[in-house]
């Protein structure tokens, strides 16, 4: 199930809310257990199953991780390493097993039959956040959760599970077990959940659509014009998507009492390619960070080792996007501009007139999504080559004049709200007027994204691939 | 005063999720959408296998939007919107003013090659002469209306294509069509043409396939209905554009209309020329001939006129009262549902000749056509 639904909003939510505060406070978790594994297996019931298993997993993980972990430390880390190896089989299997094989059927005399299964919706996502759990354990940063409905539910909490934040065991144990509820907290997880349905529904969806039309067109057909418009379409698309969703998901999360971690601040304002990806997918960085990079050595073992440290971390990260090696390469291209930046660009950009930085950034990120985004190496080249003015179809056509006459208001708008300017502005207007304004904006929203969701000729989900 | 304002997102929330999610369970859930002039989704049947299958939770999703509480004010809302917002399509309909038309996109040449393929074949199965007539639609004649520089393929193009490849008797009938293109010949909230636009057809096929066709003020005009809105005005939420209004020419006294509504095998049913019927539902264009039919059989009472059959999609039931001046026996076939071998059928009934006329979108989208090379 997806927010943006009508099944979520109009069925879905009221039942899960309403039966949340009328049952007696104890039986929340489990009222939440259940409704989790009813949007979780909502598209794919038999992965309910998967869910399970994993939350049972690293539920005795847990366990004996930290039974062990004071008086046999070597047991604990093996238990550890286990437990990281079926979390990790697991999401190769079912996310990666047919790139894997169509990849070695490659190789002369390799022929293995790609498998053709469903890629569980969120696995990425929840494999990532259960993997946490463990490690924080034998860590000592967090005690083991003895409570298998608890533990459950953090797993498979439905405000996150399927596009993130990835919410760290140790985040949110407290609140597991005893969170506070209260007029305030829903009130504004309403003001957050409404901004991310609007951002995904009202923006990214509409603009989306701008990106359909030029993703799918050939060398002969795609203009300079057309494909900037087209991949400036969708770097609007997936920022607004993919932050709407997590604006939802921390909504949701207050309406529940819970408080998540921000995943994006303003990525789109940012200077350098460094600062993008401290703003950008912030809770998928960290998680780099805290069991990946940092373990490794991070920037403590010297330069050389920091560089393949950021390039492991990168290459990972990339491939974590989607089973197909343009995602590889994207992680790849970032690495380069982080080793860069860091051993001079940083530096040097200081000097340069803050336009110019953000230029810089904006045009790196911008061709990036097309590497993300296009299945092959091959798309991407093409598309390069028409942006670049080595197309074959020229500056641009009418048709490109028309998609820029109706994509014109909503592109700019796009832009602008990437930006932190409304922000400001908001913090600028005096309370009494806020105060009006906060709820006619949640009325007009809620009621044109409810419009659009009732015709809803275009709803994608982007995270189909994580 | 504090509590009282944090209340109100809280409030406008609740009430409005939960207010619809009442008013989805008390509306009773409607079998077809007048608006929309579709069938709407019902609620699924569960069961375990379309549970694991994923069709139960696909099909209950089509559901919750179709059945949504006060589904035909939402359409509109979001057709303003996109107007607001700059944009001159929804739901591929292009807004003209008070003109829909919908958008064309031509299909790969090769699958039009096929189609015009089959045709050539099934010419070449009859000894009677065989004319093939491709009717261009209002995205091509009112390019004009279109909003600025709106992509659109040309239908022209691709009915020169189709007759450069085709062995049978092509039929110009774009270029009467382009030289009247400033009158009502299409409606302007449906993809039809109007019945001055299907005379002006008339008159197009009367050259090539030899008969004489009447000067148009010879006919006796009539409005039958004023409030017709179409398939274009249905899909594209932009229902406040006014309705068309339906007109006649041709008397239907005299003609009888054998209607074979379960194909060839089956008892006809008389029908006529005009279904009054229809012009008090949403569908008013079925008023002609009564919609799809496999099989038509018109009886007029020029008997010593020649016969014909003609293999067509809807745009021929606006034509056929104007053919009855022309023909004793006209037999039409719609492709989509005539199950029997159509060459076969026009050497039995004897016909002295055979029409295939299509739609330029109908001929791009309706994959029946290829049946006719079997």
């Amino acid at each position: 199930m997806v927010f943006s639904s009508i099944v979520f909003l109009f069925k879905y939510l009221p039942i899960v809310l309403a039966v949340y505060y009328i049952v007696p406070a104890k039986w929340r978790n489990v009222w939440l257990f259940i409704v989790n594994l009813v949007f979780y297996g909502w598209g794919e019931p038999v992965y309910i199953l998967l869910m399970l298993f994993s939350i049972a997993v690293n539920y005795a993980n847990g366990l004996f991780i930290a039974k062990y972990r004071e008086n046999s430390r070597n047991t604990a880390k093996n238990i550890l390493i286990l437990n990281i190896v079926i979390n990790l089989a697991l999401l190769i299997f079912f996310k990666y097993y047919d790139l894997l094989a169509e990849t070695l059927s490659m190789l002369p005399g390799i022929s293995i039959k790609a498998l053709g299964l469903g890629l569980p919706i969120g696995i990425s996502f929840y494999t990532f956040q259960a993997m946490s759990y463990p490690i924080d354990v034998y860590r000592g940063d967090t005690e083991a959760q003895r409570n298998p409905v608890l533990f459950g539910t953090y797993i498979s909490l439905f405000p996150q599970l399927i596009a993130g934040p990835i919410v760290r065991y140790k985040d949110v144990a407290e609140q597991l077990s005893s969170r506070t509820h209260s007029v305030d907290k829903f009130s504004s997880g309403v003001c957050r959940f409404t901004v991310g349905l609007g951002k995904k529904v009202l923006i990214a969806n509409n603009i989306g659509a701008l990106w359909d039309i030029y993703a799918v067109k050939g060398a002969a057909d795609l203009t300079v014009l057309g494909s900037w418009m087209g991949i400036i379409a969708f770097t609007l698309q997936i920022y607004f998507d993919f932050s709407g969703y997590s604006d939802m998901a921390i909504g949701l999360g207050r309406m529940l009492g819970f408080e998540f971690l921000e995943n994006f601040n303003y990525p789109y304002i940012s200077k350098s390619v460094t600062e993008f990806w401290r703003r950008w997918h912030i809770s998928l960085g960290t998680w780099f960070r805290d069991y990946v990079y940092i373990p490794l050595g991070g920037n403590r073992r010297g330069l050389k080792r920091q560089l393949l440290n950021i390039l492991i971390v990168w290459a990972l990260t990339g491939i974590w996007h989607g089973a197909n090696w343009t995602f590889l390469v994207w992680g790849l291209y970032y690495a380069l501009f982080l080793v860069i930046e860091k051993t001079f660009l940083l530096k040097a950009l200081d000097k340069v007139p803050s336009f110019f930085r953000h230029l810089y950034t904006m045009l790196v990120v911008t061709c990036g999504w097309a590497i993300f985004q296009l299945d092959s190496m091959k798309a991407v080249w093409t598309y390069f080559k028409a942006m670049f003015g080595g197309g074959a179809a020229g500056l641009y056509v009418s048709g490109d004049i028309y998609y820029l006459a109706s994509f014109a208001v909503i592109i700019i708008l796009a832009a602008l709200f990437s930006t932190d300017i409304l922000k400001k502005l908001w913090s600028g207007i005096p309370r009494r007027i806020t105060k009006i304004l906060c709820p006619v904006g949640i009325i007009c929203i809620l009621v044109l994204s409810t419009a659009y969701l009732v015709d809803s000729t275009y709803n994608p989900f982007l995270y189909f691939r994580f | 005063m504090k509590i009282k304002n944090n209340i109100l997102p809280l409030l406008i929330f609740t009430i409005f999720i939960g207010a619809f999610f009442v008013l989805n369970l008390a509306l009773p859930d409607r079998d077809f959408s007048q608006q929309e002039n579709r069938a709407l989704q019902k609620c699924p049947a569960f069961s375990l296998s379309s549970l694991f299958s994923g069709s139960y939770t696909s099909d209950y999703e089509k559901y919750s939007a179709d059945q949504f509480a006060l589904r035909d004010m939402w359409m509109p809302l979001k057709a303003r919107a996109e107007l607001l917002i700059g944009k001159t399509e929804n739901n591929g309909v292009y807004y003209c003013g008070d003109t829909l038309i919908k958008q064309f996109e031509a299909p790969d040449a090769q699958k039009l090659e096929v189609k015009v393929d089959a045709v050539n074949t099934f010419a070449s199965k009859l000894n009677v002469p065989v004319y093939f007539g491709l009717i261009p639609g209002a995205s091509d004649v009112w390019h004009g209306k279109l909003p600025q520089n709106a992509p659109n393929s040309s239908q022209k193009e691709l009915i020169d294509e189709c007759y450069s490849r085709c062995s049978a008797k092509c039929i110009d009938i774009y270029s009467l069509l382009q030289s009247h293109s400033s009158e009502a010949i299409y409606y302007r909230t449906d993809h039809h043409w109007t019945s001055l636009g299907a005379y002006y057809g008339y008159e197009a096929l009367s050259a090539t396939m030899g008969y004489a066709a009447p000067d148009l003020s010879t006919y006796d005009r009539k409005i039958v209905t004023d409030s017709f809105c179409g398939t274009n005005w249905s899909s594209s939420g932009f229902t406040w554009v006014r309705p068309d209004s339906i007109e006649t020419f041709v008397d239907d006294s005299g003609v009888e209309v054998d209607s074979y509504s379960k194909g060839t095998d089956s008892l006809p049913v008389q029908s006529g020329l005009y279904a009054k019927d229809y012009l008090n539902k949403k569908d008013k264009y079925s008023y002609f001939m009564g919609g799809v039919t496999p099989l038509l059989h018109v009886k007029t009472g020029n008997t010593s006129a020649p016969s014909l059959l003609i293999i067509r999609d809807s745009y021929t039931d606006s034509l056929l009262p104007f053919l009855t001046q022309n023909y004793s026996d006209i037999y039409v076939i719609d492709l989509r549902y005539f199950r029997n071998d159509a060459a076969e059928f026009a050497k039995e009934k004897h016909v002295d000749s055979v029409l295939i006329l299509y739609s330029v979108s109908n001929f791009c989208a309706d994959d029946n056509i290829v049946m006719l090379g079997a």
